[in-house]
């Protein structure tokens, strides 16, 4: 493929003199037809093919399973709720269809706004335009109900890019989840929206109308059994947020995450092993107690089948920015991710799902982790010091 | 004697064009290069002039903070040119062979001892100076397995260099006691840095020495014989290389004849004539991941043993970050030729097993990636994103990445609580280049030991 063309084109527009304040916008947009065509000039000669871009496109690749059943399965909580799908013989793929419509806005809002503010931020500060939003902008939408008005969404979406991300300095140097942070500012600006029992299925195409239908976590936080069997939540049939439900298609976005090197297998796994300790803990626990709360008797893999638990284990948990960033660190801060989500769900009856705060609090928490794991490593070294001090001493 | 360790954590990058086991003599080069900037920490201060005529092993350059020390010539003849760049530096002394291997007149036994011409070979860590005669390291190290890609083998190297060897040896253990390692494992378990980390950390205000394998029998040579010969095995290869093979030369030694012979396409001569190459090929001495560019008529590097050709890759990709990359080299296995590599690799063990299909194994055979490596960055620089690759490829009880941002911020103390003392850059450099944000990382950690460096002698 010649394209010598388009390598000319692109150096021709280049802009310069009075136009050269655009720089940061055409450096985007020409990295990514291109790689550049930069030769290293000091330390290693030779460099890893990998780099930022592919990195997080490798994020937005293994979502893309998850989107996808997302879109079917808001199709098809609506044509169950209103009956469509049980009274004649029904095309699935109209499920798709639908479900592709609703959520086309919210993620080309979500691209929009984000991107925007991105690009209007590298501009002002003359950096180039961080790829991050790439993969952000399409977890927003990801994990909203399906009925959350746009122009919610859209404040959401600058909220988190402004306040969770860029005035710390943009990609990189941000300490909450954006996506996260995006949702959260959902969940307390707009309650009614973000839970409950009648947000969750889509009335129709447009408009955020909802038809009444509980979450398993819903059904729980009332003190009831969930309807839907482990394994409708396995696959996903079940309401919630858009592309949340179906463990297997996340199974499979982790799959491809933890094969690439991209995800942290020490955070996926331990978040897992965090919730199912506490949930077999609370399986004991309720052992004693009177009387017996259903949520307490809880089999603990239900926890890893039920809202945002394996979404959150695998896309949120695992972003490396807001992660701890020693190997021990990301241990203890999985660990108490998945130990926290269990115990909001269990015992804090106002939060029906832990995930999001569970996960934005060990945020908040894992320079810490952090500062103790690499303090210890300090502490060693100063140790081996001291030792020799005393040789040279006695010697 | 000699030591043995086993390095799990790193990295053996697939680079095509390993040098095969032949070595050509290459001693006759006429022309010799000393060159200061490659020794850390050394002000020069010129002791000829042009049109000197002098012998090999007489000092060209000695060090202003220390006499002692200087940099001799390596071989006897008239000092051509003496190269400067940018404010005065001296960057290179070139000497010219003008009779053929006149012999050192002493031919004496003699004792190692500062003043030796063969002084300079002997480095010490922390910072990678010349060792200084006043400082007592608490041991003297010395790989005996070069992993850096396309490395010499230095058993093959030594051959025949035996008793020099050993002498050389017997003459470092005056000075402290020496282990000499060979280690098992993926790169970087060769380099001294890593050796050392393994068998004895240096703390604050502790050093040691270090010296190449084959400087051990250059230095037992002029113990033995008083003869002054920086002799090196070299191993010559790289992708661009037209037949990678061993030369055996001399320190400092032009390259101009070595680049003739191995460059495709015959780019050079013809270099200053108006039709350039389509692909320009670099020329590194020393290894790929730290080594240096030189010009095809420049010189060996002063503590080199190796030199590689490779493609420059200052060309576009088309949308690199999407395509499949069937012939991407990444340590992350984010392009298709991971995934596929890991197919064989498994295949291969299968194979191991004892559990043969031939059908099937010829066709993972043929699938065995080759991959397309050139200078190019393949990327932007970003800011640190992903964490943890980091540690897969540095073998330290050091956490890189903080210490990485320690010395970017220039913080001091922290750099010291972290273990900067127990690093060099090139035992970064495989950070460096695994790297998804493109950081130069080695240049971060010289400067930061720069810093320190001075801060240590004022």
């Amino acid at each position: 493929m010649n394209l010598k063309w388009l390598e000319d084109w692109f150096e021709k527009i280049e802009p310069k003199g009075k136009w050269s304040w655009l720089g940061s916008t055409y450096e985007a947009f020409h990295t990514f037809a291109f790689t550049p065509k930069t030769v290293t000039k000091s330390g290693s000669h030779i460099r890893d093919a990998v780099d930022m871009k592919r990195s997080i496109i490798i994020v937005v690749i293994a979502l893309i399973p998850a989107l996808l059943f997302g879109m079917w399965n808001i199709g098809y909580q609506t044509y169950t709720a209103n009956g469509t799908l049980s009274t004649f013989h029904f095309p699935l793929s109209t499920c798709f269809w639908f479900g592709f419509l609703r959520m086309l806005p919210m993620i080309a809002v979500s691209y929009i706004v984000g991107l925007f503010i991105e690009f209007a931020f590298a501009q002002y500060r003359h950096h180039e335009v961080n790829e991050g939003f790439l993969a952000t902008g399409l977890l927003i939408p990801m994990i909203v109900p399906v009925t959350t008005p746009l122009w919610q969404l859209a404040l959401a979406v600058a909220f988190a890019v402004i306040i969770g991300k860029e005035v710390f300095g943009g990609s990189g140097m941000n300490f909450l989840n954006p996506a996260l942070v995006a949702r959260a500012f959902l969940f307390f600006a707009y309650p009614t929206h973000m839970s409950g029992d009648s947000v969750w299925i889509a009335n129709d195409l447009w408009g955020s109308d909802a038809i009444a239908g509980a979450t398993p976590m819903g059904q729980l936080a009332t003190g009831a059994h969930p309807s839907a069997s482990a394994l409708d939540m396995l696959i996903g049939t079940i309401p919630g947020s858009t592309c949340e439900t179906s463990v297997i298609a996340i199974a499979l976005g982790a799959i491809l995450l933890l094969f690439t090197g991209i995800a942290s297998w020490r955070i996926m796994l331990s978040v897992f092993l965090g919730g199912g300790a506490m949930g077999l803990l609370f399986n004991l626990l309720s052992t004693f107690h009177s009387p017996l709360s259903t949520y307490m008797q809880l089999p603990f893999y239900y926890h890893f089948l039920m809202g945002g638990f394996a979404f959150g284990a695998v896309f949120m948990a695992t972003d490396p920015v807001t992660a701890a960033q020693t190997n021990c660190g990301k241990w203890i801060y999985g660990l108490l991710i998945g130990a926290f989500a269990v115990l909001l769900r269990v015992c804090n009856p106002a939060y029906p799902e832990g995930m999001m705060l569970s996960i934005l609090f060990m945020n908040c928490m894992a320079p810490l982790i952090d500062h103790c794991v690499v303090a210890a490593n300090i502490k060693r070294r100063e140790k081996r010091t001291a030792t020799l001090g005393k040789e040279v001493h006695n010697g | 004697m000699t030591e043995t360790i086993k390095i799990k954590k790193g990295l053996d990058i697939p680079l095509d064009g390993a040098a095969e086991r032949h070595i050509v003599d290459a001693r006759s080069i006429e022309r010799y290069a000393v060159k200061p900037p490659d020794v850390v920490g050394f002000t020069p201060r010129l002791l000829v002039a042009e049109g000197d005529s002098v012998v090999a092993g007489q000092p060209l350059v000695a060090d202003k903070h220390d006499p002692r020390l200087f940099l001799p010539s390596p071989v006897s003849g008239t000092v051509e040119a003496i190269v400067r760049g940018e404010k005065r530096k001296l960057l290179e002394v070139v000497v010219c062979r003008n009779t053929q291997n006149i012999q050192n007149t002493q031919s004496n036994q003699n004792t190692l001892t500062p003043e030796a011409p063969i002084w300079w070979m002997i480095k010490e860590r922390p910072f990678g100076t010349i060792a200084n005669p006043d400082h007592q390291p608490k041991g003297i190290f010395i790989s005996l397995r070069d992993t850096n890609p396309l490395a010499p083998d230095l058993d093959y190297a030594l051959k025949g260099r035996e008793q020099e060897f050993e002498a050389g040896i017997k003459a470092l253990e005056a000075f402290a006691t020496v282990h000499c390692v060979k280690a098992d494992g993926p790169h970087p378990a060769g380099n001294v840095g890593t050796i050392v980390a393994a068998l004895d950390p240096i703390n604050k205000g502790e050093c040691v020495w270090t010296v190449n394998a084959q400087d051990v029998a250059n230095i037992g040579r002029w113990c033995l014989t008083g003869e002054y010969r920086p002799e090196r095995v070299i191993a010559v290869g790289g992708p661009s290389a037209k037949a990678p093979h061993y030369y055996r030369v001399l320190c400092g030694a032009c390259l101009k004849r070595i680049s003739e012979a191995q460059l495709i396409d015959a780019v050079y001569p013809n270099l200053n004539t108006q039709n350039t190459p389509s692909i320009q090929t670099r020329i590194i001495s020393g290894s790929p991941l730290s080594g240096t560019t030189v010009a095809p008529d420049g010189f060996l590097g002063m503590y080199d043993q190796q030199v590689c050709f490779i493609e420059e890759g200052d060309h576009y990709d088309f949308m690199g970050w999407l395509m499949p990359g069937l012939k991407k080299f990444s340590f992350s296995k984010t392009f298709l030729s991971g995934f596929l590599g890991q197919i064989v690799k498994m295949s291969k063990c299968q194979k191991a097993d004892g559990n043969k299909d031939s059908l099937t194994f010829g066709l993972f055979d043929s699938l065995t990636p080759h991959y397309d490596f050139n200078t190019n960055v393949h990327g932007s620089v970003r800011p640190f994103l992903f964490t943890g690759s980091f540690e897969r490829v540095f073998p330290f009880d050091i956490y890189p990445l903080q210490l990485i941002k320690a010395c970017i911020v220039g913080d001091v103390e922290l750099q010291e609580k972290l273990g900067i003392y127990e690093v060099e850059p090139e035992d970064f450099a495989l950070c460096e280049f695994i790297d998804p944000s493109k950081t130069e990382i080695q240049t971060i950690i010289r400067e930061a030991l720069e810093v320190l460096r001075k801060e240590a002698i004022a």
